[in-house]
């Protein structure tokens, strides 16, 4: 099969690769209709997630149709699923109270300790996204095998066509969690950080959680205006003093919730992010954490940090004290994908949501590389990439 | 004061420190008594001759269900790297996996020389083995959560046993190497299978 394979930082490859069969009794294989890159795969890209290897498939957001399965898989061919990135048992104490990404048997035991060093527990499979996570193959393919595909996949109906249910297997969940994270009381306003994929469909999660205004944060015009067209109000900090803006429009108070949707890229001038990004090129520094730093800045006296950014190491001059000088709390994690995929699926299919809005470009599975090259250099046009194998 | 006297008290000082440092290590209290497993202490994780050191994982499945696949998984066994199982005629009899038994050329046989329902298993080596090996796995409700599952092994090498690593390599090896043998048992009795990411069946 072909496949979208890491070939070293910056390097992207679609070559020819062994086709996935049944490994495990609760396995499916399913062939890949559409899948997307995601701006957490950039940081794969960008070498900045360690455990990456050559040859690697990537790939975390896929749908398809079952080809196969395995005898205790309850699952058909011919049905067509939406696979959650998080790979879960659904047995383990954690998957019994529905945290699926924190799942204890997903990972490989012998995957499990560098990420049981770096985080001090092990963390749940996931598609396409390092070693630190099982070294899975990922949905830039052909093909992928699906481990407990009794569990994992959500079945999906065939009269909705992909491009509107793709996102349920990542991002419109992570925005929806990350609005639940910031526990949104009817009226309140939020503040976003972050108008890339995951930070706009957390602008229409807040929206839909009966959030009064969301405040959208970004430097790329494009990404802005989309914010806006969501109903947010958008600010752009190439232009303006965030901390200053954001205590002006909310009457000196600051957000009642402040979500960081950028993660461990952070871009900009500020001076803390220069020196982050001086020492992350030396070695000595790993996340570039001034998108969090400013967001518990500029967070009301009491109010919730949520963090559906992607944060890998360690990072510097985190302001402890002004989270608990100002009594803030902070919730975050990858994505229980499986715990929302029903809720928002009704949702999609009463029509009151259709997330292809996002969806700027489209192209075949062997221009991949230009994908992800455009993904990262030219973040104005290319909003979201899908690609179809 | 003449060089020779400086060099004589500057001896007799130097002397006389070290014999107080070593006075106070000696003194020092050596693991002050609090709830934490004594494998845990930062020094001296010995037992005499005996090196110590276990791991623990928490099993969604009740102290009876967890001996069975011990017991009875004959997929848990081929996976083991330091726990040993039991053979099948005798089942106080356990065979050593993987890891201790490429170690030598004369097994690592252990016996069961312990149990008691629903607690505890305890084993020992027997024979002429290339190491004097003790363990036991223990099991603790962990209420909601499942079944605390402890394994501990107290080893100590034969004196130029040379099939062994270093002692300290070797402790380092077997505590992650009975981590991994309960998360395999775990992933076993909770999913029904052991988590891979190979492709393929036949894939390394």
């Amino acid at each position: 099969m072909r496949a979208a394979t890491f070939q070293g930082k910056g390097d992207i490859d679609v070559r020819q690769m062994p086709d996935p069969a049944i490994v495990n009794p609760r396995d499916c294989i399913i062939e890949v209709t559409s899948t997307a890159i995601c701006g957490s795969d950039l940081h794969l890209y960008d070498g900045v997630i360690p455990g990456v290897e050559k040859d690697d498939i990537l790939g975390h957001e896929f749908m398809g149709r079952v080809v196969a399965t395995g005898k205790e898989s309850t699952l058909e061919v011919g049905q067509r699923v939406v696979v959650p990135f998080t790979i879960f048992c659904g047995q383990c104490f954690h998957c019994s109270e529905q945290r699926y990404s924190n799942c204890d048997n997903s990972c490989p035991v012998e995957d499990q300790e560098v990420a049981e060093k770096a985080f001090g527990h092990p963390m749940a499979g996931m598609f396409g996204y390092s070693h630190l996570t099982g070294g899975f193959a990922g949905g830039q393919a052909e093909y992928v095998r699906i481990p407990y595909s009794d569990v994992v996949p959500l079945v999906v109906p065939e009269d909705i066509p992909d491009e509107r249910l793709l996102f349920l297997s990542d991002i419109l969940p992570t925005g929806w969690m990350a609005a639940l994270n910031a526990e949104i009381a009817p009226g309140d306003t939020i503040a976003v950080w972050g108008c890339g994929p995951v930070g706009l469909f957390t602008i229409l999660s807040a929206f839909q959680q009966k959030a009064g205004r969301v405040i959208a944060i970004d430097g790329v015009q494009g990404r802005l205006d989309m914010a806006e067209q969501l109903g947010a109000e958008p600010v752009n900090f190439h232009e303006t003093d965030i901390l200053d803006a954001l205590k002006q429009m909310t009457g000196g108070i600051g957000p009642d919730a402040v979500i960081d949707a950028v993660g461990m890229e952070a871009h900009g001038f500020a001076i803390d992010n220069i020196a982050d990004r001086i020492k992350q090129t030396v070695g000595i520094g790993q996340d570039r954490a001034h998108v969090l730093r400013q967001a518990i800045m500029a967070c009301r006296k009491g109010g919730r940090v949520s963090v559906p950014g992607v944060y890998g190491g360690k990072a510097d001059l985190f302001p402890l004290g002004a989270m608990m000088q100002k009594g803030l709390q902070l919730r975050t994690g990858q994505t229980h994908v499986r715990r929302f995929t029903a809720e928002l699926l009704d949702l999609i299919e009463r029509d009151v949501i259709d997330p292809s809005f996002l969806i700027s470009h489209r192209l075949p599975l062997d221009e991949a590389a230009t994908g992800y090259r455009n993904f990262r250099d030219h973040q104005d046009e290319w909003i979201k990439v899908v690609m179809h194998p | 004061m003449t060089i020779a006297n400086w060099a004589r008290y500057g001896l007799a000082a130097t002397l006389a420190t070290a014999a107080g440092g070593v006075l106070i290590y000696r003194r020092k209290p050596g693991i002050n008594h609090d709830a934490a497993p004594a494998r845990s202490a930062r020094h001296r994780r010995r037992f005499g001759d005996y090196r110590v050191t276990g791991a623990t994982v928490t099993i969604r499945a009740t102290p009876e269900q967890i001996r069975a696949c011990w017991q009875g998984n004959a997929q848990l066994w081929p996976a083991l790297e330091y726990l040993p199982f039991p053979e099948g005629n005798q089942p106080d009899l356990l065979l050593p996996p993987s890891e201790l038994r490429d170690m030598a050329s004369r097994p690592l046989l252990t016996r069961i020389v312990a149990e008691r329902e629903d607690e505890l298993i305890a084993w020992r080596s027997e024979g002429e083995g290339h190491a004097d090996m003790h363990g036991r796995l223990r099991f603790r409700d962990n209420g909601a959560k499942g079944t605390a599952v402890e394994v501990i092994m107290a080893v100590r090498p034969h004196h130029f046993a040379s099939a062994w690593k270093t002692e300290a390599m070797m402790a380092e090896a077997l505590e992650l190497g009975l981590l991994r043998d309960l998360r395999r048992m775990r992933m076993l009795i909770e999913t029904g299978e052991i988590a891979t990411a190979r492709m393929r069946p036949d894939a390394a």
